[in-house]
């Protein structure tokens, strides 16, 4: 599905990541793979070093951590947001919204509208395509849209597929309407077929946890984790994104007739290093243009890793400047998304800590 | 066919393909050995294969037949 958008504009990203850095040395022994494998596996996709939530801490916590830097900061006029966006997969409660008691945190106004998705790899552009719809709206001027997630817990210590690359963060990302006339292209596609490539089984109300969803069961590749865990098909995840991000990105350069080489950054979703580049062969972009350094430094943060992504390689070159940016994102739902658009003269873009 | 072995070799780490064996009889076999090949499918040979279904080769050589012949 195809949307254009016009006079709207991303004011400004912010970024929130866990002070606790934790390295893939650390957690190696863990694993039920040699040394010598695991140090193979670590140079292929890019593991370095990742972001953990400490103990205790929730999705809401470091979004209220970075509303607040805003508005003590003046970067943020808390009477003047219309819609707050929370996308997470990881919400504080099943009710009420995660949205509700930020805005309830904050005594912010009541004639406002808040909202929680549930999405996750794609979460920054869903999230984004649904500010940019509401700000076509009289009564909506500005939508704050969080991007987080902490995962970090759902993840078993002894599953070398997901652990290596979970990384835990938050994302502050002010959308308004402006009178800029370019055109802002996006698109989106989800195939529900695909809806267990990633997933949680246990935990929820088809499968509550239990003492029996807690049991550590081996898989075939010989990694350990429970019905409570996380769990990603790799392979099913790997031929998707091959499969399908192409073509979604052709079509969208296509629909706003720009060349791929007029498109400055490929701020794409960051799974690990080995996809990114294989997605980057596939497209026709050179890996300069595609940044892949996220796994590597902060982990993956499901919907975070665009914002993260924007906030810590293109800094205040999208503050002092403008660039023509394509973002995507692919996995959880199956859900497959990207925009295109400019970035530019933002009021912030940065990284904290929290 | 001998491109396609060549790089299983080098996926698995060995001079000599022995491709009457199985790829879970090569120690190098593991998680990433398996994606890498599946990246090789998808990159060189325009096909997409799940784990399992590599798994369902009574060896090597039947395996690679079945990419060629396609």
């Amino acid at each position: 599905m195809d949307f254009t958008f016009r006079n709207k504009k991303i004011t400004g990203i912010l970024t929130v990541l866990p002070h606790k850095v934790v390295t893939f040395e650390e957690e190696m022994g863990n694993y039920s793979f040699s040394a010598a494998k695991s140090m193979k596996l670590k140079l292929a996709m890019g593991y370095k070093e990742h972001r953990i939530a400490q103990p205790g801490q929730c999705s809401s916590d470091f979004c209220i951590y970075g509303m607040q830097y805003l508005f003590d900061n003046g970067l943020l006029d808390k009477d003047g947001i219309d819609a707050l966006l929370f996308v997470s997969q990881s919400p504080d409660y099943y009710m009420p919204p995660t949205s509700n008691i930020i805005q309830g945190h904050f005594g912010m106004k009541h004639d406002m509208l808040c909202m929680d998705i549930n999405q996750g790899c794609a979460g920054f552009e869903i999230g984004l395509i649904e500010a940019f719809l509401l700000l076509e709206q009289p009564a909506i001027n500005r939508v704050v849209l969080l991007n987080a997630d902490v995962l970090s817990p759902k993840v078993s210590d002894r599953d070398r597929n997901s652990k290596p690359l979970i990384g835990d963060a938050a994302s502050v990302t002010i959308i308004e309407k402006s009178d800029d006339a370019s055109v802002i292209h996006a698109n989106v596609r989800m195939d529900g077929t695909g809806a267990f490539a990633l997933n949680i089984p246990a935990g929820g109300f088809r499968l509550p946890s239990s003492a029996e969803t807690a049991v550590m069961e081996e898989d075939a590749a010989g990694n350990f984790r429970s019905k409570d865990n996380l769990v990603m098909q790799g392979d099913n995840v790997f031929n998707f994104v091959q499969r399908e991000v192409p073509p979604m990105i052709e079509h969208l350069l296509e629909q706003a007739g720009v060349l791929k080489d007029e498109v400055d950054w490929y701020m794409f979703h960051q799974p690990n290093k080995f996809m990114l580049h294989k997605l980057a062969d596939k497209i026709g972009i050179p890996y300069e243009k595609m940044p892949a350094n996220i796994v590597e430094n902060f982990g993956n943060a499901s919907g975070v890793t665009v914002p993260t992504n924007i906030s810590y390689n293109l800094g205040d070159t999208v503050v002092d400047g403008i660039r023509k940016v394509c973002l995507a994102g692919f996995g959880v739902g199956l859900t497959w998304s990207s925009i295109l658009m400019d970035l530019g003269n933002m009021k912030f873009n940065k990284i904290i800590e929290f | 066919m001998e491109q396609l072995k060549k790089e299983i070799a080098e996926i698995l780490e060995v001079a000599d393909l022995d491709t009457s064996k199985k790829f879970t009889d090569y120690d190098e076999w593991d998680s990433l050995a398996a994606l890498s090949l599946l990246a090789l499918l998808d990159s060189d040979y325009n096909k997409q294969m799940k784990v399992q279904q590599i798994y369902d080769f009574a060896n090597i050589e039947e395996f690679c037949k079945a990419i060629i012949a396609k």
